[in-house]
C-alpha cells in the first residue's frame, strides 16, 4: 500500500481516470469508422451524443423523470413510516427482535424483484406496483439500521436519563431517538437506494413508468443510439441521486 | 429537586452556610453487595456504613476492584439487589432519588445538543418554560465557565470542557446530593488540578453537599472535608480521613506541608490495598482467566 | 428497597431481567408462522381479492411437488445456476481484482474509484439491451448481466478490505524483506478473508437478481422464464411455487455463505 504521508494532490489521477475514458470512447468509435466492429453492436459515440438532445426533446425525458421522482416518493414515505415504526417496535419487544431479526436478515438477501409477475398480478401494470416493490425491496434495510441505532444507545446516556428519572417515553423521546437518528437515516438511505434500483429496474421491465420505460421502448424501436442515450440518463439520474443523498447523509451526521 | 419555588435559589447569592445538621443528609448502613458468577460469589461491598453531612465534601478512594463504581451505582439508585440501607433525609431509597444528582465518568454529553441545551435538559424535563430554562441553564452554563459557548455543540468542545458541561447539567437540576464518579478521570493532571478548583469553589458557593468517587490521592485530599479510604475487594472502609486543612482552598494547597502529610498518610493505606489489588489479577492471569 | 438486580442501561433499553429463552424464541416463530399460515388461507378461501391472486395453501403445495418432481425443471435450473456461476466467476475475479488494486494504489484510486463507487448503486438490467446486442439472445446476456451485476459489490469489498488491513502487519512484512508475491499471498489474502466473503455474499444475491431478471425479460431457459412463463399462463400456484424455490434457493445459499464466516473466528 502507498504511504502517502504528504497527501498528493488527486486531481493528476482524476484527470488520468477521465482522460482513459474520453479515450476508450475515442478508440471505440475510431473501430467502429474503420469498420472493425459492427455498428448494429455498438452504435457510434457521436451518434448517442446526437440522439441526446432528440430524446430528450421528443421523449419527454423530464416528465418521465417526474413520474420516476414521484415513484420514489411514495416508496421513501412508506419506507419512513412503516420501516422506522417496525424497527421501534422490533426495539421495544425484545422477543420480537430476537424472533424476526434474523427473518428480515434473509428478507433482505431474497431477491424481491423477482417477484415482479406476482405483484403485477396484484396490483396490475401501474405505479402501484412498482411502488410495492421498491418500498419491500428497502423495508429491511430501513427496519435492521433503525433497531440497531436505537440498541447502539451508549449505556452512559441511557444512564444519564435513568439518573433523571425519566419515564420511558421520555427515555425514548429524548435520548433513544436523538442518539439513533444518524443511523436510522444510514438505513433510510440504503433502503432508497435499493428502493431506486428496483423502481427503475421494474419500470424498465414491465415497460410502464418513467426512466426505466423509456429505455425499454428506445429497445422495443431498436433505436440504438436513443437505447445507449436512455441508459445514459438513468445512470446520470441514478448518480446524482446517490450523491446528493450522501451529502445529505454526511451533513445530517455532523449535526 | 426541580421545586419552582426551590428552597435554594438559583440565580442570587449563595445561601448562609447551613448549620451542621445532627442526621448526615445521606446516610449508607452496613451496605453489601454480592454477585453471582461462573467462579462463584463475590462480595463487590461489605457492611460498608457512612454518612455525609449537608454542606460536605467527601471523597471515596480505592483502588480499582475495590467496588467504587458499585457504590456509585447503587447510591445512585441504578443498580439493587444490595443489602443493607441507603437513606436521603432519613427515607431509603428506590431506585434513582430526586435529591441526588449523578455526574459519570464516561463522556455523557448528549452529542445533538448545544451546551445550553444540555444544561437545561433537567429544567425540561421538569417542565420549566423555555425562555425560563434556558436563562437559568445559562447560569449554570457560566458557573462552570463556560459563558460564550451556549451554542456550541459537545462535538467542539475539550474533553475537559464537556466534563464540566456535565456538572452544569447536573447541577442544574440542584440536587442536594451530588454523587461524583471520577468526572475527571480522562482528563490531564494539569487540568484536572484547575477543574478541581472550579469545583471545589462551586460547592464552597452553592454548600453543595457532594460526594466524590476518586482514585487521585492528591485530588481527594485536595478537595474534600472528609476522605474514606477502602479496601480492596471485599470493598469495606480502611479508614476515614478528616481532612483539616483551612477552607476557602485552591490548588495552591497541594504545595503545602499538611497536604503532603495527608496524602502520605492516605497513601500508606492504599498502597497496601493496591497492592493486593495487583497481586489478584496477576493470580487470575496465571490461573488462565481473563481479570475480573 | 434493592427489588431487581438491574445492570444500570438494562432497563431502559427494553429488555427484562433475563433474556427470553432459545424455546420461547422459538416458540414465537413458530406461531407467527402459523398465524401467517391461516391468515393466508383465511384470505384464499374468503375471495376477497381476485380468484387465484391467492392460492390456497394445498394448490401452492400441489404446484411445488409438480415443479420439484418435473425433470425438465432441473434442466431450467442448472441453465440459471450455471448463468449464475459464470458470472459470479468472471465478474467476482475482475471484482477482485479491480478491488485490490484501488485498495492498494492510490493514483488508481483517485483515478478509478469514483466511478466504481457511483456506478454502483445504478439498475444494472437496464443495460440489458445492451448486453443481447453485445453477446445474443441466449446465455451469453445473462452471464454478462450477472457479471455487471456483481463486479461492484465485490470491487468494493475487496478495495475496503484491502484498506483495512492493519498497517502494522503490512510494515512486519516489508521489515522481513518480503517480496510483492509473498507479501499477496501471506499477508494481503488472509487478512482479507472477511471482507472478501462478504463481497462475494453480496455479489451472489446481486448476481442472481440480475440472471434471473433478465431471463424474465427475454430467454427460453432458465428459472426466470419459467416464472414469466406461468405469468402468462396466469398458472399462479405454480408461480408461487417457483418463487418459493428461488426464494428458498438464494437465502439459504446466503446463509451458507455467512456460516462460513463465523467459524474461523
Amino acid at each position: 500500500m502507498n504511504d502517502a504521508s504528504l497527501r498528493a494532490s488527486p486531481w493528476p489521477a482524476r484527470a488520468v481516470g477521465a482522460g482513459s475514458l474520453v479515450a476508450l470512447v475515442a478508440i471505440v468509435e475510431a473501430l467502429l469508422r474503420a469498420g472493425v466492429v459492427n455498428r448494429f453492436v455498438i452504435p457510434l459515440p457521436s451518434d448517442v451524443l446526437a440522439a441526446i438532445p432528440r430524446v430528450v426533446a421528443e421523449e419527454n425525458v423530464l416528465r418521465r423523470f417526474v413520474q420516476t421522482t414521484q415513484e420514489m416518493l411514495w416508496a421513501a414515505l412508506l419506507l419512513a413510516l412503516v420501516g422506522v415504526a417496525a424497527g421501534v417496535a422490533l426495539h421495544r419487544y425484545r422477543m420480537l427482535k430476537l424472533a424476526c431479526e434474523t427473518w428480515i436478515g434473509a428478507f433482505a438477501a431474497a431477491p424481491i424483484v423477482l417477484a415482479y409477475p406476482l405483484f403485477l398480478v396484484i396490483f396490475g401494470r401501474s405505479a402501484a406496483t412498482i411502488v410495492a416493490i421498491g418500498f419491500c425491496a428497502g423495508l429491511p434495510a430501513v427496519i435492521l439500521k433503525t433497531t440497531e441505532g436505537l440498541g447502539a444507545t451508549r449505556a452512559v446516556l441511557v444512564d444519564v436519563g435513568r439518573s433523571f428519572r425519566l419515564t420511558p417515553r421520555q427515555q425514548f423521546r429524548l435520548i433513544l431517538l436523538p442518539a439513533a437518528l444518524p443511523t436510522i437515516f444510514v438505513g433510510f438511505r440504503l433502503g432508497l437506494i435499493f428502493a431506486m434500483i428496483n423502481i427503475v429496474g421494474v419500470e424498465f421491465l414491465i415497460n410502464f413508468g418513467g426512466l426505466g420505460q423509456l429505455i425499454n421502448e428506445m429497445a422495443e424501436r431498436y433505436d440504438l443510439p436513443g437505447t445507449y442515450a436512455a441508459i445514459l440518463f438513468v445512470v446520470l439520474a441514478s448518480v446524482l441521486f446517490f450523491d446528493v443523498t450522501e451529502r445529505i447523509e454526511r451533513w445530517a451526521r455532523r449535526t | 429537586m426541580f421545586d419552582v419555588g426551590a428552597r435554594r435559589d438559583v440565580s442570587l447569592a449563595p445561601p448562609p452556610r447551613a448549620a451542621a445538621a445532627a442526621a448526615p443528609l445521606l446516610d449508607v448502613a452496613g451496605l453489601t453487595k454480592r454477585y453471582v458468577t461462573r467462579d462463584g460469589t463475590l462480595t463487590a461491598l461489605d457492611a460498608v456504613s457512612f454518612g455525609v453531612a449537608p454542606g460536605e465534601f467527601v471523597s471515596v478512594i480505592g483502588p480499582s476492584g475495590c467496588g467504587k463504581s458499585t457504590l456509585f451505582n447503587i447510591i445512585g439508585g441504578l443498580v439493587g439487589g444490595y443489602e443493607g440501607r441507603v437513606a436521603v433525609a432519613g427515607a431509603s431509597i428506590d431506585g434513582p432519588h430526586a435529591a441526588i444528582g449523578m455526574v459519570f465518568q464516561e463522556e455523557s454529553t448528549f452529542p445533538w445538543r448545544t451546551v445550553q441545551e444540555n444544561v437545561a435538559f433537567p429544567l425540561e424535563i421538569a417542565g420549566v418554560p423555555k425562555p425560563e430554562r434556558l436563562a437559568r441553564a445559562a447560569h449554570f452554563v457560566a458557573l462552570v465557565g463556560l459563558a460564550g459557548f451556549e451554542r456550541r455543540h459537545p462535538a467542539e468542545l475539550s474533553g475537559g470542557m464537556r466534563q464540566r458541561v456535565s456538572i452544569a447539567r447536573t447541577l442544574a437540576a440542584t440536587p442536594e446530593i451530588l454523587l461524583m464518579d471520577e468526572p475527571f478521570a480522562a482528563l490531564d493532571e494539569q487540568t484536572r488540578v484547575l477543574l478541581g478548583d472550579k469545583v471545589l469553589k462551586i460547592q464552597q458557593e452553592l454548600q453543595q453537599t457532594t460526594l466524590l468517587i476518586t482514585h487521585n490521592l492528591t485530588e481527594a485530599v485536595q478537595l474534600s472535608d472528609r476522605v474514606i479510604v477502602m479496601t480492596y475487594r471485599p470493598g469495606r472502609i480502611k479508614r476515614i480521613v478528616d481532612i483539616d486543612l483551612p477552607h476557602p482552598r485552591d490548588s495552591d494547597v497541594v504545595g503545602s506541608d499538611r497536604f503532603g502529610r495527608y496524602v502520605a498518610e492516605i497513601w500508606h493505606d492504599l498502597r497496601e490495598e493496591a497492592t493486593r489489588g495487583i497481586e489478584d489479577s496477576e493470580a487470575q492471569a496465571r490461573r488462565g482467566g481473563p481479570a475480573a | 428497597m434493592g427489588a431487581t438486580d438491574l445492570t444500570p442501561a438494562a432497563a431502559a433499553t427494553g429488555s427484562d431481567a433475563g433474556d427470553p429463552t432459545r424455546r420461547q424464541v422459538l416458540a414465537l416463530r413458530a406461531a407467527i408462522v402459523v398465524a401467517l399460515l391461516v391468515a393466508w388461507e383465511a384470505v384464499s378461501a374468503s375471495g376477497l381479492l381476485f380468484r387465484d391472486v391467492v392460492p390456497s395453501l394445498r394448490s401452492i403445495a400441489a404446484a411445488l411437488m409438480r415443479v420439484l418432481a418435473a425433470p425438465e425443471f432441473y434442466g431450467h435450473l442448472g441453465a440459471s445456476a450455471s448463468e449464475v456461476a459464470a458470472g459470479l466467476a468472471v465478474g467476482g475475479a475482475l471484482g477482485l481484482l479491480a478491488g485490490v488494486v484501488i485498495g492498494a494504489n492510490r493514483f488508481a484510486a483517485d483515478a478509478y474509484e469514483a466511478l466504481i463507487h457511483y456506478l454502483g448503486p445504478t439498475p444494472k438490467i437496464v443495460f440489458f439491451p445492451v448486453m443481447i446486442m453485445w453477446f445474443g439472445v441466449g446465455a451469453g446476456s445473462k452471464v454478462a448481466m450477472a457479471a455487471i451485476s456483481c463486479f461492484f459489490p465485490i470491487a468494493i469489498s475487496a478495495a475496503a478490505g484491502m484498506r483495512a488491513i492493519d498497517g502494522v502487519l503490512i510494515r512486519v512484512g516489508r521489515s522481513f524483506g518480503a517480496r510483492p508475491w509473498q507479501m499477496a499471498t501471506k499477508i494481503y489474502l488472509p487478512a482479507m478473508r472477511a471482507p472478501v466473503r462478504n463481497g462475494l455474499r453480496l455479489g451472489l444475491g446481486v448476481a442472481i437478481i440480475g440472471t434471473l431478471l433478465a431471463e424474465t425479460k427475454l430467454s427460453n431457459r432458465g428459472v426466470g422464464h419459467l416464472v414469466i412463463q406461468a405469468y402468462s399462463t396466469f398458472d399462479m400456484p405454480r408461480m408461487y411455487a417457483l418463487l418459493i424455490v428461488v426464494f428458498v434457493a438464494a437465502i439459504g445459499l446466503n446463509a451458507l455463505i455467512g456460516r462460513g464466516e463465523r467459524r474461523p473466528r
